[in-house]
């Protein structure tokens, strides 16, 4: 199978109908010339005929002898115009013939072979035989059927013009609906921001594909509803539960008489339940951002955040001997956002540098690229693997050994920077480190 | 001190009673928001530890309730959502501090502890440990009236140590402390024993008392006679 390209449907249909009207036209190419070489012999002989007619009158008026010297040797009679384009003439036949036919022939007058188109007839007038003919000249007649060609061809054009041009816009107008849809679901890049209006049209096919697109949509949102409750739901309600168990454990843990072994056992199971914790706050707040519980109208000061992390983080820096370099440019402005959600963005992702860095040092930059303010978090860690890159947003992805990681970092960074339409963008080289790049929107 | 607890999780609210008595606190239950009001209107509480989230009443009503029949109460919220609105909302009507679920039930107590503080004044707010001044108000440690630098953490880690001083506070309790609700992807505790290390130095500087001592697997416990 040849690979074509892929062709708009209105291209197609224009394209279809161009080679139609194409193939009309060569066929009228042949078709027209014989047609108009027919009319053209039919309207000379109509012409011839007429002429014959006057002429018969004007002999049945006047009388032959008017044209016709019967004293002369040569009983005959010719009129021609000086251009020669049509001849009359008449002469006694000898014999007694019925003539009656019109044929091509060919006449010397003055010295000049001329082609004409020739009507004879033979009438009887006093007891004698008479032969009329009268010509027309080929150059005359063909001169006529040029300009009648010409008419045709130029009529045709503009038939073929306007039709096609008449097809371009209806198809356009048809199609307009179906473009219509085809936007809709372009612009819809959440379940919850399709435009569930009406497409207006009175095309039946499209009536119902919008139709069928809405319900589809409808499903697709309260499929999507129904899990983000869930997880907001089952996230809500392990909280309490958690809370009780981690009560009791610290009821028990101020018991003084316990013994040291069983003490270890209820400080790992603390640990685990505070793992447990951080799951799920981490999951509820990723729902809570689905959500769109939190307000993105604060002026938000970027550096500021940066250098509350930094502060926050010291610790970690120091405890893993590695440099923090911190490098910003005081003039970007404020940016629209949630100070808190900001903070866990940056906060994560610097612990994520952290984590996965064993020498060397975290870079966090501020900066101004296309009048887009930009933040850059860099390390010299460990790298990530071409094939992982794809999925380090994914919940519970985790490629280390880490074991106090359960991989809801960087998908909750991920969730935070599409709430605020951050781009983000992971480069990686093995073992040379890895580099977050924030894009805010304008 | 009498407290009012307002919860409707009945295992949650016996373990808070639990604590709090040994803690002597004298206690009273409401695992309504019925039984609340009826209690609110009736006794007078230095402090109510309320769930928002009752399944009867609008904790925020209770609030206000509270406010004309108490009005010496303080009020600790309790929330399972952590949402920011209820915060500021709770924090509007005159609740004095927020708690979100799960805490830690020694974290309750600092907050109960801390608002006590603040309540009482100035005599409570330097607590000595020998010649060391630690002042909860302005937040710094001074030897001698010879001022201590401490970081932020340091400041709060200690503080909490000594604030509980002659118990075991282990890593996770003085993690939730300091760290609060952090969203970090690792639960990893271990951060804790850095600061310990640096506090400890700055201390032995001036002073060669071992006040920290480490508990073996659990944590660190501040001891002072």
């Amino acid at each position: 199978m040849m690979n074509l390209p892929k062709l708009k449907f209105k291209s197609k249909l224009a394209l279809f109908n161009a080679l139609s009207k194409i193939i009309i036209v060569t066929a009228l190419l042949f078709i027209v010339p014989w047609i108009v070489g027919e009319i053209t012999i039919r309207d000379t002989d109509d012409l011839l005929i007429r002429k014959l007619d006057q002429v018969i009158e004007l002999v049945d008026s006047l009388g032959i002898d008017e044209y016709i010297n019967m004293d002369a040797e040569i009983k005959a009679f010719g009129s021609y115009n000086i251009l020669k384009e049509e001849f009359i003439a008449i002469e006694q036949l000898d014999k007694d013939t019925s003539i009656d036919v019109i044929e091509y022939s060919q006449r010397i007058i003055d010295n000049e072979l001329v082609e004409y188109r020739v009507l004879s007839y033979s009438i009887v007038k006093n007891g004698n035989s008479y032969l009329i003919e009268i010509g027309r000249s080929i150059t005359t007649i063909n001169r006529f059927e040029q300009n009648l060609k010409r008419f045709a061809f130029l009529f045709l054009l503009l038939i073929i013009l306007i039709t096609f041009i008449a097809d371009v816009s209806f198809i356009q107008y048809l199609l307009n609906p179906f473009e219509q849809i085809v936007k809709k679901l372009k612009n819809t890049n959440h379940p919850s921001s399709f435009d569930y209006t009406t497409v207006n049209t009175k095309t039946h096919d499209f009536a119902y594909l919008d139709e069928t697109i809405q319900g589809l949509m409808h499903k697709i949102e309260d499929a999507f509803n129904n899990e983000r409750e869930y997880i907001s739901n089952v996230s809500h309600e392990l909280l309490t539960p958690i809370s009780i168990i981690q009560s009791k454990l610290d009821n028990i843990l101020s018991d003084k008489t316990i013994p040291d072994t069983d003490l270890l056992k209820i400080m790992d199971s603390k640990h685990t339940l505070g793992r447990l914790t951080k799951m799920v706050r981490t999951l509820l707040m990723m729902s809570r951002i689905e959500n769109e519980e939190y307000l993105l109208t604060e002026k938000v000061n970027l550096n500021t955040i940066v250098n509350n992390v930094a502060e926050e983080i010291e610790d970690k820096i120091e405890a893993k001997e590695l440099e923090l370099k911190i490098s910003l440019n005081n003039s970007i402005q404020a940016i629209n956002g949630n100070e808190n959600l900001l903070f866990i963005l940056i906060y994560n992702l610097i612990n994520n540098a952290i984590r996965y860095t064993q020498k060397g040092y975290i870079k966090i930059e501020t900066a101004l690229v296309n009048q887009r303010v930009v933040l850059i978090v860099s390390d010299t860690g460990i790298g990530i693997l071409p094939e992982n890159l794809p999925h380090i947003f994914s919940r519970f992805r985790n490629f280390s050994n880490q074991k106090d990681s359960f991989g809801l970092g960087l998908a909750l960074a991920k969730k935070i920077c599409d709430y605020h339409k951050i781009e983000i963008e992971v480069t990686s080289k093995i073992d040379q480190g890895t580099a977050f790049t924030l894009t805010f929107k304008k | 001190m009498r407290v009012l607890i307002v919860e409707d999780e009945k295992g949650l609210a016996a373990e808070i009673k639990e604590f709090l008595v040994k803690e002597e606190f004298n206690c009273d239950l409401a695992l309504t928001g019925k039984e609340a009001s009826d209690l609110i209107a009736i006794n007078p509480y230095d402090f109510i530890l309320l769930d928002i989230g009752l399944p009867d009443y609008n904790g925020l009503d209770l609030i206000k309730e509270a406010k004309r029949s108490n009005s010496e109460a303080y009020f600790i919220v309790i929330t399972a959502r952590g949402e920011l609105e209820d915060k500021i909302k709770g924090f509007d009507l005159g609740a004095d501090d927020y708690l979100a679920k799960p805490f830690s039930l020694l974290e309750l107590l600092s907050r109960i502890q801390a608002i006590t503080r603040r309540k009482f004044g100035h005599q409570s707010s330097i607590i000595q440990f020998g010649n060391f001044a630690l002042d909860t108000i302005k937040k710094h440690l001074e030897f001698d009236n010879k001022a201590i630098d401490l970081t932020k953490k340091e400041y709060k880690l200690l503080s909490y140590l000594v604030l509980n001083k002659n118990r075991v506070l282990d890593r996770l309790q003085l993690t939730e402390h300091i760290w609060g609700e952090f969203y970090e992807d690792d639960y990893d505790s271990n951060y804790i024993d850095v600061h310990i290390k640096n506090i400890r130095k700055k201390l032995s500087e001036f002073d060669e008392t071992n006040w920290i001592k480490t508990v073996r697997g659990i944590g660190y416990k501040f001891e002072i006679e």
